[in-house]
C-alpha cells in the first residue's frame, strides 16, 4: 500500500449530495442560528418538569399507531427510547434535550431533511411547546406528528412520515417556524440514541435503567417539567448554548463518543426519601474508585468532570480509612456507625457508616492464580497506557509470593498467550515477557477474555484466588462486542469461581460504562490509573484487598425509625440500589469487600421534629401509625437498624450482622468526629458538588477546604493532601 | 455588512466571527461555502449518500449553535473539520451493528461493520470499504490525511492525538490496507 494509492482516496468520486438535502441543512441551520441569537443565553433556565409517562400520553399514541401501520413502528420507538433518552438527559444537565431517531421511512427521497425524522425524546415539551406556537399550515408536515407525538389533536396526524412528504420548499417563513421549533431536537448529539427497530442499541441503553433506584422516576420529573408554560424559543438555546464547542473541551456526558469518548452510564442522584413511606433503603457495597481518578483527571485537566462520571461512594472510597478492623477472618467485616450534625443543613444529620474488611496477614493469604489480559491494542501506546500497565504489573509481581502463578494474555489484532503461567518463583521470567510487550493492532477483548478464561481455567485451583486482571484503554472494537454476551461470558466464570477486575487507563476512549458492568458481572474491581502512582495504588498496595475477597455479596440495608427520621437520603449508591427483598436473596449478586477494605456509606437525615422538609407531609394520609413494631419500647433512642448481609468467600449462603443506630453514636458536633468520618464527609461533600447537588445549601468548595484541611491525618501516600488541590482546582475551574 | 457580495470576499475566520457576533449573512456565506465539503467529509466516513445528508445537516445546525465559540485558535477548517468529524463519528457509532466475531474472519467485518447501506456501485469501492474497515483510529487518521488532503498537524488538532500518533496510525494502516487488498485480489 504506497501513499500514491491511498492518495486517490482524495480524488476518487464522491456522490454529490441532493439539492433538496442540501436546501434543507441550510435552512435548518440558518433557523437554529436565528435561535441562537435571537433567544438571549440568560434565558437558559430549568426545564420545567414534565411526565415522559402520562398514561394520556401513551394511550393516544397507541390510538395513532392503530389507525397508521407506517407510522406505529417509528411511534414505538419513540415509546421505547423516550424514557431512556430522559434519563439520560436529565443526568446530563448541560444538554437536556436529546433526540431521538425514528426508524427512518423506507424514503430517503425528498424532504427527508425537514427535520421530521428527528425526534426528541422530550416530545411532549415540544409537543406543548408546538401547540403554543405552532399555530397553523405546517401542523400539516410529518414533523409535527412524529415530534409532537401529539395525542388530542387528530388533524394533526397527518400526512405520514411516509407517505410523500411535502416536497421541498415549503416557504421559507414556514421552513424557519417549522425548523424553530423542532431544532430543539435537531442537535446537540444526535444520532446517539438512534432508534432502528433492527438494532439492539435501545435495549443496551436501557439497562443501567434497571437498576436505578427508588422512585428515580418521580425524582426526575421533578427536576423537569411541566411544560405547558414553556416556550419553544425559550428552550432552544438550551440546546444551543450547552454545545460543546469543538477545540474546547466542556464538560459533558458523552454516553456514545463526542469529544472525548469516554462513556458513563448516567445515575440520577438518590432522591430525599420520607420514612414514613418507604423506611427501608437497600444497596450493595462498592469498593470501585474508577470514579476519582477520572474526576482527578478531568481536573487536572482544568475543566470539571462529566456529571455523571462523578460517583459519590467511589469517590469516598477511593481513600483509605482507618475504621476498627474485626478480630478475625471468621468475623468479616465490623461495622463503626457516627452520627454528626450535616455540615450542609443545620436542621439535618449525618449517619456515617464505615465498614472495614479483615486484614488478611500475608501468611493466611491463599495462593493466587492471576491471568493478566492486557490490551496491547494501538490505542495502548501512549505513555500513561501500556507502559502504565507493565510498570505497575512489574511492582505487583514483586508483591506476589513465590507460589503464586501469572500468566500473560494479550489481546490487539489477535489474542496471543505471552506467557503460560508461570510461578513467582521464576520471576525474571514474568519479567521478560513482560518487557516485550508492545502495542499494535485493533482491539479483539472477547477472544483475548477466552483465551485467559481458558489458562485461569487450566491452572484452576479451588483453594486459592483465580482471578484474571484486564489492563485496557476501553473499547473492545472487534470480537463479542455486544456487552450483554461478555457479561453473561463473565457471569458463567464468576459461577465457577474465576473473577474478574479491570483495570482501566487512558482517557479518551475509557469505555467506564462497560467496565463498570464487566468488574461488577465478574465480582471485581474496575480501577482507573492515570498516573503511576495510581498503578501502584492499585495493583500493589491494593493488591491484597483487589485479589482476595474476604467477604463476597455484601449488602447493606438500613431500617429508619419514623418515630426519630422523618426523611433520609444516601449519597452515593446510585447503581448500587437493591430492592428490599433483594437483601435475604442469596441469588442476588452485590459487591466485594477485599482484605483490609474500607467501605463507607454517608445517609443524610432529617430528624422529626426539624422545620426544613426536603418532602412535605401529605394532607390525606393518615399519620404514621407504629404497626405493632417489633422494637417499640427501646425505639426511642434509635434512629435506625443497620443490617448487613454477607457471604465467606466460598460459602453460598450468607449471614447476617446488625447493628442498632442509637443515640450513643451521636456526636453533638462535626468536629467531634473522628478525623476519617470529617474526611469521608468533605468528600462526600466535594462529590455532591460535582455532581450539581441540589440538596447542599450553601455548602461550598471552601466548606470542603475547611473540613477536609484539619482531617488530613497522617496522609502517608499524600492522598488527602491531593484531594485538597483538586477542591481547589474545581474552586478555579471557570463555569 | 451592507454589501452581499462583501461577504463573499471574506476569509473564514471572519465571516465566523461575524457570525459568531450574530451575523446572519455570513454565517449564510460560510454555510453555502463549506456545505459540500461537510457532506463530501461524511460521506467518506460513512459510504452512503443518505446518511451524509444527515449527518451534513446536523454538522450545519451544531455550526450554527456553536459558531459564537469560534474563538480562532484554529483556522475555521480545522475546527470545522473537528465538529464535523466528531459527528459523524458519533453517528457511526450509534449505528454500529456490533457483531460476534474472531479476528480471524476480518473480512466479514467490510460488510458489517460501521455502515449499512453502502452506495455500492461507487468508483474504488473497494478500497473504501477496507479503509473503513480499518480500527477508528486508523481509519480516522487515512480519511483525514489522504480523501481530505490534511496535514498530519491538522489531523492530530481533530483527532486531538500528536503528529507522531497519526504518523504512527498511517503507518499501521497501511500495513494492514495492504495485506487486506491482497486478500481480496
Amino acid at each position: 500500500m504506497t501513499n500514491k494509492d491511498l492518495d486517490s482516496l482524495n480524488t476518487l468520486p464522491v456522490p454529490p449530495p441532493r439539492d433538496t438535502a442540501k436546501s434543507a441543512a441550510l435552512s435548518a441551520a440558518l433557523a437554529a442560528f436565528e435561535n441562537v441569537q435571537s433567544a438571549p443565553q440568560a434565558s437558559v433556565g430549568n426545564v420545567r418538569p414534565i411526565s415522559q409517562s402520562q398514561p394520556g400520553t401513551r394511550r393516544s399514541i397507541m390510538t395513532l399507531a392503530r389507525q397508521h401501520y407506517a407510522l406505529a413502528a417509528s411511534l414505538a420507538a419513540l415509546v421505547v427510547a423516550a424514557p431512556v433518552a430522559f434519563q439520560i438527559s436529565q443526568s446530563e444537565r448541560n444538554a437536556p434535550l436529546e433526540i431521538v431517531r425514528a426508524p427512518e421511512p423506507a424514503d430517503h427521497g425528498l424532504a427527508k431533511k425537514e427535520v421530521p425524522k428527528l425526534q426528541s425524546e422530550a416530545d411532549e415539551k415540544r409537543k406543548i411547546a408546538s401547540e403554543m406556537i405552532a399555530t397553523d399550515s405546517e401542523r400539516q408536515s410529518a414533523a409535527e406528528v412524529v415530534i409532537a407525538g401529539q395525542p388530542a389533536s387528530a388533524p394533526s396526524i397527518e400526512p405520514l412520515p411516509t407517505a410523500p412528504s411535502p416536497p421541498i420548499g415549503p416557504s421559507r417563513d414556514q421552513v424557519v417556524d417549522l425548523v424553530g421549533r423542532s431544532q430543539i431536537g435537531v442537535t446537540d448529539r444526535p444520532g446517539k440514541l438512534e432508534q432502528r427497530p433492527s438494532d439492539g442499541l435501545g435495549a443496551v441503553q436501557q439497562r443501567p435503567i434497571g437498576v436505578l433506584p427508588y422512585d428515580q422516576e418521580s425524582n426526575r420529573i421533578a427536576q423537569s417539567s411541566e411544560g405547558g408554560s414553556e416556550d419553544a424559543r425559550a428552550l432552544a438555546p438550551r440546546a444551543a448554548t450547552n454545545l460543546a464547542a469543538p477545540g474546547e473541551s466542556r464538560p459533558n456526558l458523552h454516553l456514545e463518543g463526542g469529544e472525548d469518548r469516554d462513556r458513563f452510564t448516567a445515575a440520577d442522584q438518590n432522591p430525599i426519601k420520607q420514612t414514613a413511606a418507604d423506611p427501608v433503603s437497600t444497596f450493595s457495597v462498592d469498593v470501585d474508585t474508577a470514579s476519582y481518578a477520572f474526576v482527578r483527571r478531568a481536573l487536572n485537566a482544568g475543566r470539571l468532570p462529566p456529571q455523571a462520571a462523578v460517583r459519590t461512594e467511589e469517590m469516598i472510597n477511593y481513600f483509605r480509612y482507618d475504621y476498627p478492623a474485626p478480630e478475625s477472618a471468621t468475623e468479616p467485616f465490623k461495622p463503626t456507625v457516627t452520627v454528626v450534625p450535616s455540615p450542609w443543613n443545620a436542621t439535618n444529620k449525618l449517619v456515617h457508616i464505615g465498614i472495614k474488611g479483615y486484614d488478611l496477614k500475608s501468611t493466611e493469604r491463599p495462593r493466587a492464580n492471576l491471568v493478566f489480559l492486557i490490551d496491547t491494542s494501538g490505542s495502548m501506546a501512549p505513555q500513561d497506557r501500556l507502559p502504565l500497565v507493565k510498570n505497575g504489573l512489574r511492582m505487583l509481581v514483586d508483591e506476589l509470593k513465590p507460589d503464586d502463578t501469572v500468566a500473560l494474555v494479550t489481546y490487539a489484532s489477535g489474542s496471543g498467550i505471552a506467557l503460560e503461567p508461570t510461578k513467582i518463583s521464576e520471576k525474571s521470567k514474568i519479567l521478560a515477557a513482560l518487557e516485550r510487550l508492545g502495542a499494535g493492532g485493533s482491539t479483539a477483548g472477547a477472544s483475548g477474555i477466552e483465551d485467559a478464561y481458558r489458562l485461569a481455567e487450566a491452572n484452576f485451583d479451588k483453594s486459592a484466588v483465580n482471578r484474571i486482571i484486564l489492563a485496557t484503554d476501553g473499547d473492545f472494537n472487534v470480537g463479542i462486542t455486544e456487552d450483554g454476551d461478555l457479561k453473561s461470558l463473565i457471569e458463567r466464570k464468576r459461577a465457577a469461581g474465576i473473577f474478574l477486575s479491570i483495570l482501566g487507563v487512558g482517557a479518551g476512549n475509557y469505555n467506564d460504562r462497560l467496565m463498570q458492568t464487566l468488574a461488577q458481572s465478574g465480582n471485581g474491581v474496575a480501577a482507573y490509573a492515570d498516573t503511576l502512582n495510581e498503578a501502584r495504588k492499585i495493583l500493589v498496595e491494593e493488591a491484597s484487598s483487589t485479589l482476595f475477597p474476604i467477604a463476597k455479596d455484601v449488602k447493606i440495608q438500613v431500617e429508619w425509625n419514623p418515630a426519630r427520621v422523618s426523611e433520609y437520603r444516601l449519597l452515593g449508591y446510585e447503581t448500587r440500589a437493591l430492592k428490599r427483598e433483594d437483601f435475604n436473596n442469596d441469588k442476588v449478586d452485590a459487591g466485594d469487600i477485599g482484605s483490609g477494605h474500607t467501605v463507607t456509606a454517608i445517609y443524610e437525615i432529617t430528624p422529626v421534629g426539624a422545620e426544613k422538609k426536603g418532602v412535605d407531609d401529605l394532607r390525606y394520609a393518615a399519620p404514621a401509625k407504629p404497626a405493632a413494631p417489633v422494637v417499640a419500647a427501646s425505639a426511642s433512642n434509635e434512629l435506625g437498624f443497620l443490617k448487613i448481609r454477607a457471604k465467606l468467600p466460598n460459602a453460598e449462603i450468607s449471614t447476617p450482622l446488625s447493628l442498632a443506630i442509637t443515640d450513643a453514636l451521636s456526636k453533638p458536633a462535626l468536629s467531634d468526629a473522628a478525623p476519617d468520618v470529617r474526611f469521608a464527609t468533605a468528600v462526600a461533600g466535594f462529590a455532591e458538588l460535582l455532581r450539581g447537588s441540589p440538596h447542599l445549601s450553601g455548602f461550598t468548595y471552601d466548606d470542603v477546604l475547611a473540613l477536609a484541611g484539619p482531617a488530613r491525618g497522617d496522609d502517608p501516600f499524600g492522598e488527602r493532601s491531593e484531594f485538597l488541590n483538586l477542591v481547589r482546582l474545581a474552586k478555579s475551574v471557570p463555569r | 455588512m451592507s454589501e452581499p457580495a462583501e461577504a463573499h470576499n471574506r476569509t473564514d475566520e471572519d465571516l465566523a466571527q461575524r457570525a459568531g457576533a450574530g451575523d446572519r449573512r455570513a454565517f449564510a456565506t460560510l454555510l453555502d461555502r463549506h456545505y459540500d465539503r461537510i457532506y463530501r467529509l461524511a460521506w467518506r466516513w460513512c459510504g452512503a449518500r443518505d446518511r451524509a445528508e444527515d449527518i451534513a445537516q446536523e454538522v450545519c445546525v451544531k455550526l450554527a449553535q456553536s459558531i459564537a465559540t469560534f474563538r480562532g485558535d484554529a483556522t475555521f477548517r480545522t475546527w470545522l473539520y473537528r465538529l464535523a468529524y466528531t459527528t459523524a463519528i458519533d453517528h457511526i457509532r450509534a449505528n454500529q451493528r456490533l457483531v460476534t466475531l474472531q479476528p480471524s474472519d476480518m473480512l466479514s467485518l467490510v460488510d458489517g461493520a460501521g455502515c449499512v447501506m453502502q452506495d455500492d456501485t461507487i468508483e474504488g469501492q473497494e478500497l473504501w470499504r477496507a479503509v473503513r474497515a480499518l480500527p477508528p483510529q486508523q481509519r480516522d487518521a487515512v480519511l483525514l490525511v489522504y480523501a481530505e488532503d490534511l496535514s498530519h498537524a491538522e489531523a492530530a488538532t481533530i483527532l486531538g492525538c500528536t503528529e507522531k500518533t497519526v504518523s504512527w496510525h498511517l503507518h499501521e494502516a497501511r500495513k494492514r490496507l495492504k495485506t487486506f487488498l491482497e486478500q481480496v485480489a
